[in-house]
């Protein structure tokens, strides 16, 4: 009865968009460690690759990831169009005092949200539903994702454009994961504790996921 | 002939005597009767939310536009009460003694032993409501000391105790505004008071967003629309603060009681040029810590760092050795002038004495200073870009408070039934001379635990037949209210309100301020009537009266002013006696302090509205429980 | 000094209101900010022009009445203070300064720069109380509360109710000031057996009222002049929380 209340109020939303983003987070944070394989080798990341799609968990864990992603998205945008709504109009102006600002992460979590999500949708698109090679494993057929990477990773766009997508990413969790405590009413996100443990969760999953072009482009 | 209508019994008795004589109105008759109460300050918000709580009809009216911005909210000290929680000899008799004392014994007894009993529940009452009084570890709460006093009995909220008193008692009103106990109207200014048959019965409002004059009736109406300390112009009172409600009771026939009587604050930031808007005062509870001192030598130009300890004078400690730098404000405060008269005052204007932090920070730390005063160091800082914790401050007395106010009987009700005047807007309890930490004491005493009492009292013995805003004389004191919006608007002149007011500031701090004398009284009046002359022929309020206006509310204001200081002039010029903050130059003891004259001037004086020369009515004050002693802070 | 001031100036809530230009001189560094406007208004009605209307009171920091947008800061530049205490030595000869009212639509202008923050007093209506008629209280120091609480609840009690968090806000947010409330009484045992109703209620009352919702950005923080802390919000996030099981 209260939690129909509760899921109506703007803190209830705020709730879920944060809850969602810690669920999501952990999820970059798994996909980023496993894909670390790719500068181990082929055969480690292909193994890895197989075992993952032939996991009968994948599929519910798919949906769940699916739920969790339109959840977010669309309980913030709900937040996002209210928000405008709140605001008065006129001219208005940035502060002249950056101090009174707020910080420019915050500023944007929608627009590096959704930029987020187009990058989603074409990194789907060009390696979930990706040009299918073959390779064989321990005289298992397999899907070998790790030549369709690689591949990618060599164009020179590809790789700006991936870079440029994880650090809006970077921007995006490094308010996001702090703001989570904040939310969830565990912390401050003023706390310094909880403000570093914002950046460094941001910093490890964009640098985990930028070193891996990198080293193809650059390296292999 | 004034009838205070005390109760009779023994001092310690008379509260409940009177609590018991007084009738009483049955919970379900409550919701028949309405309650109007202007003002929404510690006296106004804590008696409309507990009359509403009583089960009345309440309807409370500010021209602020919430009542949280009511003024007691920059109340920086403290409050008073009789606790004795720090075991150092402390009781409701001494509290009691303390401030007649304090007052110059220019109060009624009954009246204050009343405060100093309830002062008991008003602690009580608000650590209820969630004030955050400081404490100390154990969870107990803690005190500090104040002027006038030689016991710790106030308790604070740091800096802010007035902020937070306030913001308690407008969160009990709007719990009942909430519950539709009361009806608020914000953005609403009286401007008159409406008289049927020698009974308060309703005012007439201004809605300042729509300029729309309305008319409210009700079986009582409570002023609580605190003092008219801006008549100087330059006070530590906010900037819309006024006296106009109660200069409209007074026209329609409340007696306005001591109005000379006026508290000059010692520790306020000196003036620093002719913009200047308002004054800000710096807590008495610097004092505390504080010392006062001015260079011995006439004339010193050094800064205050360069001037050695041997070649300081800290006055205060000199001349009153028992109290020091926490002698009440009065005394202060004329030491203060007495050191800048003899050319020992320092700064610029040679208007100010020192306020040194130097002994204090070295005793406590500076960390511990900063803890008890830190909002105090910023704002002095903010205002003067000095710091004080480097530099001593540099502090003037300023008009802070005014004693005199409407006369209220015991009941706290005027001479007119049905109007009753809570808070500083009263007379009652002060005499003379205001101790600190007492304003809050007294402002929430009578809204919580004095009115209610009373309003009860009055409702159930009186025959209030139900009025509607329709009648004749509503009509016609509307009529009066429109007639005085016009004459503003349609004023030829080319001069904002404020202008004049600055002028009438003037005069009134020259002539009726920290010292006054006979000659500079008569000048003073004669100036006054030249001041007014010139307000009506130079006044312009541009825009018009149907609209949000704020040249229109300040010109009805300052016009009251203009009558009001006469007024005070006229008090001041009759009161041949020095006492509190009335320091008549030419009754003074050899060493410079106020010499009162018990035989001719033990009263209260009270004036009432002739149109003409305002006449004067006397309240005798009879002194059973306290001897009337020449005050000795020495 | 010379001043080039941008002043809005609007009629009335219907009124799309602009900014207007008034230079100035004369300004004195050591005058504040209200009175130098003040100065200015006494010059427009000399020259019969309606003088510009704004909200101020106290002129100590502590009424909350004043506001304005001084160059889109809301209670200007410095931090820590409120319009009233802003002085003009902390501006340049000839510097141009931009004044708005606070702009948030739960705040609508009456006029120039003067708005309506009465859904303030609403939200504490709906619950920023301990119920306890007169009368009713026991003796004070039956109730001890540990220095830290009280500490913490005087803290967030400070609070003036200006409404720069809102105007400081992206999505005029009133979290800062409702937080602060039901921080002030979530510290202390008074507010203990109404906690749950208290938060609800406020809650409701702040959506109804039409303020948006929180992005923890801390402009709030950073603009309000008694600086009170973005953690009030995580203790109102975890009221609403533990609020949910009754």
């Amino acid at each position: 009865m209260y939690l129909k209340n509760f899921l109506a109020s703007s803190v209830g939303q705020k709730f879920l968009v944060a809850l969602t983003g810690l669920g999501l987070s952990g999820f970059v944070l798994m996909h980023m460690s496993g894909n670390m394989l790719l500068l181990v080798g082929a055969e480690a990341y292909n193994k890895y690759a197989h075992a993952m799609i032939t996991n009968p968990l994948i599929i519910p864990a798919e949906i769940g990831l699916v739920v969790m992603f339109l959840l977010h998205m669309s309980v913030a945008l709900k937040i996002n169009w209210d928000n405008r709504a709140a605001r008065g109009t006129g001219p208005g102006r940035r502060p002249s005092n950056s101090d009174k600002d707020a910080r420019f992460a915050s500023r944007y979590m929608v627009l590096t949200g959704v930029l987020t999500f187009v990058f989603l949708v074409l990194h789907l698109i060009s390696f979930k539903y990706g040009t299918y090679y073959e390779t064989e494993l321990h005289g298992e057929k397999v899907r070998d994702l790790y030549r369709l990477v690689a591949e990618e990773f060599h164009k020179p766009l590809f790789v700006a454009w991936y870079v440029f997508a994880m650090l809006i990413l970077f921007a995006h969790l490094a308010h996001g994961f702090s703001a989570v405590f904040q939310t969830l009413g565990l912390a401050s996100v003023r706390n310094c504790t909880v403000k570093k443990l914002g950046w460094t969760f941001a910093a490890v999953v964009a640098g985990g996921f930028i070193s891996q072009p990198l080293y193809f482009f650059f390296f292999n | 002939m004034l009838d205070s209508k005390i109760p009779s019994g023994s001092i310690e008795s008379k509260w409940d005597n009177r609590k018991f004589e007084n009738k009483l109105v049955n919970p379900a008759n409550r919701r028949k009767h309405s309650v109007i109460v202007v003002g929404t300050g510690l006296a106004g918000g804590a008696a409309a939310a507990s009359l509403a709580e009583m089960g009345y009809n309440v309807k409370v009216f500010t021209y602020h536009e919430s009542p949280r911005r009511a003024h007691s909210i920059a109340a920086q000290g403290g409050i008073n009460a009789a606790k004795s929680y720090q075991n150092d000899g402390d009781s409701v008799k001494r509290l009691f003694y303390d401030t007649i004392k304090g007052g110059d014994f220019r109060a009624r007894e009954a009246n204050v032993y009343r405060l100093a009993q309830v002062s008991l529940n008003i602690i009580d009452q608000c650590v209820a409501q969630g004030v955050p009084f400081a404490r100390e570890y154990g969870g107990t709460l803690s005190n500090r000391s104040f002027g006038g006093a030689q016991v710790s009995r106030t308790f604070y909220a740091r800096g802010q105790t007035g902020q937070q008193l306030l913001l308690g008692a407008y969160s009990a009103l709007m719990r009942q505004v909430g519950e539709k106990a009361i009806e608020l109207f914000p953005r609403h200014e009286m401007l008159d008071l409406v008289v049927v048959d020698g009974k308060a019965r309703g005012i007439i409002t201004r809605d300042l967003v729509s300029g729309e004059i309305s008319s409210y009736s009700a079986d009582a109406v409570i002023l609580a629309t605190g003092g008219y300390g801006n008549v100087f112009y330059l006070s530590t009172n906010a900037k819309a603060s006024n006296c106009t409600a109660a200069w409209r009771a007074y026209k329609r026939g409340a007696y306005m009681a001591n109005p000379c009587y006026t508290q000059i604050h010692p520790t306020c930031i000196p003036v620093s040029g002719e913009h200047q808007s308002k004054l800000t005062l710096m807590s008495e509870s610097l004092r505390n810590d504080g010392r006062v001192w001015v260079p011995k030598k006439q004339g010193d130009t050094r800064r205050p760092n360069e001037i050695p300890e041997d070649e300081r004078d800290y006055f205060l400690e000199r001349i009153y050795p028992a109290f020091g730098n926490l002698v009440p404000r009065d005394v202060a405060s004329r030491a203060a002038k007495r050191m800048c008269d003899e050319g020992k005052g320092v700064g610029e204007s040679k208007l100010a004495v020192y306020l040194d932090f130097k002994t204090a920070i070295e005793r406590l730390g500076e960390k511990e200073v900063s803890e008890k005063y830190g909002n105090l160091f910023q704002m002095y800082d903010k205002i003067t870009d000095e710091n004080p914790y480097k530099i001593p401050m540099r502090i003037y007395p300023a008009v802070h408070y005014v004693m005199g106010g409407l006369w209220v009987d015991y009941n706290l009700m005027s001479n007119i039934p049905g109007l009753f005047v809570l808070g500083e807007a009263n007379f009652s309890d002060h005499g003379a001379n205001r101790l600190g930490a007492s304003a809050l004491m007294q402002g929430l005493a009578d809204g919580y635990f004095i009115a209610p009492y009373s309003i009860g009292n009055y409702i159930g013995g009186e025959k209030l037949p139900k009025l509607d805003t329709s009648h004749d004389v509503f009509k016609a004191t509307r009529n009066d209210v429109d007639l005085r919006i016009q004459k503003m608007m349609s004023n030829k002149g080319n001069q904002s309100a404020d202008a004049l007011h600055r002028k009438l500031g003037k005069i009134m701090w020259d002539k009726c301020g920290m010292s006054r004398d006979e000659a500079g009284l008569k000048q003073g009046i004669s100036d006054i009537k030249n001041t007014r002359e010139e307000f009506w022929n130079v006044l312009k309020v541009p825009g018009n009266s149907k609209d949000l206006n704020s040249e229109l509310e300040k010109a009805g204001r300052v016009a009251d002013f203009m009558e009001l200081a006469e007024l005070m002039c006229v008090d001041a010029l009759e009161r041949k006696e020095s006492c509190g903050g009335h320091f008549r130059e030419e009754m003074q003891t050899p060493e410079g302090e106020t010499l009162r004259d018990d035989k001719n001037f033990s009263h209260v004086a009270a004036w009432e509205f002739t149109g003409g020369n305002p006449k004067l009515h006397k309240e005798p004050l009879q002194f059973d429980v306290v001897h009337q002693a020449q005050r000795n802070y020495k | 000094m010379k001043l080039n001031l941008k002043i809005w100036r609007q009629k009335g809530p219907n009124d799309s209101g602009k900014l207007v230009d008034y230079p100035v001189d004369d300004v004195s560094p050591d005058m504040s900010f209200l009175e130098m406007l003040d100065i200015l208004n006494l010059k427009l009605v000399h020259d019969g022009v309606e003088a510009i209307e704004f909200d101020h009171d106290c002129r100590e920091g502590i009424c909350g009445s004043c506001s304005l947008n001084i160059n889109g800061n809301p209670h200007g530049p410095d931090t820590g203070t409120a319009t009233c205490q802003l002085h003009m030595r902390r501006f340049k000869d000839g510097d141009t300064i931009v004044v708005e009212p606070w702009r948030a639509k739960a705040f609508p202008i009456i006029k120039d720069l003067t708005t309506d923050r009465k859904a303030f007093d609403r939200i504490i209506a709906a619950g920023g109380f301990v119920s306890v008629n007169t009368g009713n209280a026991v003796e004070a120091n039956a109730i001890l509360i540990p220095k830290h609480n009280s500490e913490k609840a005087m803290d967030a009690a400070a609070c003036i109710g200006c409404g720069a968090c809102v105007a400081s806000c992206k999505n005029s947010s009133a979290m800062l000031f409702v937080s602060a409330k039901v921080a002030h009484l979530a510290y202390l045992p008074q507010g203990n057996p109404e906690r749950k109703m208290r938060v609800r209620n406020m809650v409701a009352q702040m959506d109804e009222e039409g303020f948006g919702s929180c992005s923890n950005t801390g402009a709030c923080e950073a603009a309000c002049p008694k600086e009170i802390k973005l953690e009030n919000i995580a203790m109102l996030n975890r009221e609403m929380l533990k609020a949910l099981c009754d």
